[in-house]
């Protein structure tokens, strides 16, 4: 029977979209799933929806500091949160770094996993910026493209070709019925299923007939 | 060891609260907790931090209706929703029924659980069943729920849900660890085990033996 397609639209200014990206990948490997990563752009899907950062509400802000770290300790991934971080993101653009990944999603894909996760520890994890050209190249480096395809991949985000497919796959989303991130949806039964938020993997599981065996499952021998 | 108290602010215009109280009345035979219901009142909560409604915007009220159909499915809830019934119940307000159950609360607790489940029936699915109150506890239960008593008594459990931290609910606080931890959604049960140290087993565990 075939594998289903799981489509994960995420940007790396959302915190939740890192833990259900690190939850999907561990599950790659025991599901019946064909992982497919949407580098997208939340801005974007904001502005279409009308919909707001969550953290604008003071005591949805108050409670979500609480909860990322929560979550992200028992999802054992290594966000580590400051008091000012939901500011830092309202204050943060992630258009370069999403535009630098879609380059590398049209270019080299295999880097599009490493790449990613880089960005969420460098922004997550370590605060750093991952705005600046420097900050993105040395994002890169890390991930493991060489300096010259780095650099290679930052001449192009400003082209037509990188902004277009940033926009087509962020358009993707909104037309799924995406208003947020990270916003999952599984193919299955010949049609699309929205999940939205890293708190639904395990009802996305018992749609397509897979067990939660929790955030962090044993592989899978 | 002395068994974890969590307590429930819920409200019978809230279907996650439902989803949320299901599954907690379940784990109460299965975890080491002591779970205590507190009917508040949602519209108070909403008002005291500017929180809306969530189905207030389109897109995301259009994802809600599929939500809560599927989420309901998995945890076995029975609630229906028609159509446009996601506006329509969300128009009916629910003070009177709060202050019902908080009537109850003060003066017959051991109804609060069915009645709860009773309202929630009638606002969210299409059956009814019968609570087991008795006529004449209905009518004087009734007759209460104007009283200041009553009101102040709502009143003050939707105040704590606020000091909580609560914006909407369900709105679960652990006492763990000397401290009250709060859990928003019918989604953080899974977490709440973990930080009091019990497993899930899904949003339908199999009863202890």
């Amino acid at each position: 029977m075939g594998r289903t397609v799981v489509e994960l639209f995420y940007d790396v200014i959302s915190p939740y979209s890192w833990l259900g990206f690190e939850v999907l990948c561990r599950y790659r490997h025991i599901w019946n799933i064909d992982l497919s990563f949407r580098p997208a752009f939340l801005g974007g899907i904001m502005q279409a929806t009308g919909n707001k950062p969550p953290g604008m509400l003071p005591k949805r802000a108050e409670y979500l500091l609480k909860d990322i770290k929560r979550m992200a300790k028992y999802y054992q991934v290594p966000v580590q949160i400051l008091g000012d971080d939901f500011q830092r993101v309202l204050g943060t653009g992630s258009l370069g770094a999403m535009r630098f990944i879609t380059a590398i999603d049209m270019t080299q894909p295999q880097y599009v996993e490493p790449l990613s996760r880089e960005f969420w520890l460098r922004f997550w994890s370590q605060h750093e910026d991952i705005s600046q050209p420097a900050n993105i190249l040395a994002a890169a480096r890390q991930a493991g493209l060489s300096s010259e395809l780095a650099q290679k991949t930052l001449e192009m985000i400003s082209s037509p070709a990188v902004k277009n497919r940033l926009k087509g796959t962020t358009d993707e989303a909104i037309k799924y019925g995406a208003f947020g991130m990270p916003a999952v949806v599984a193919h299955f039964n010949g049609e699309p299923h929205l999940f939205f938020g890293c708190d639904r993997l395990e009802l996305l599981g018992s749609i397509i007939g897979e067990k939660w065996l929790g955030p962090v499952p044993s592989p899978k021998m």
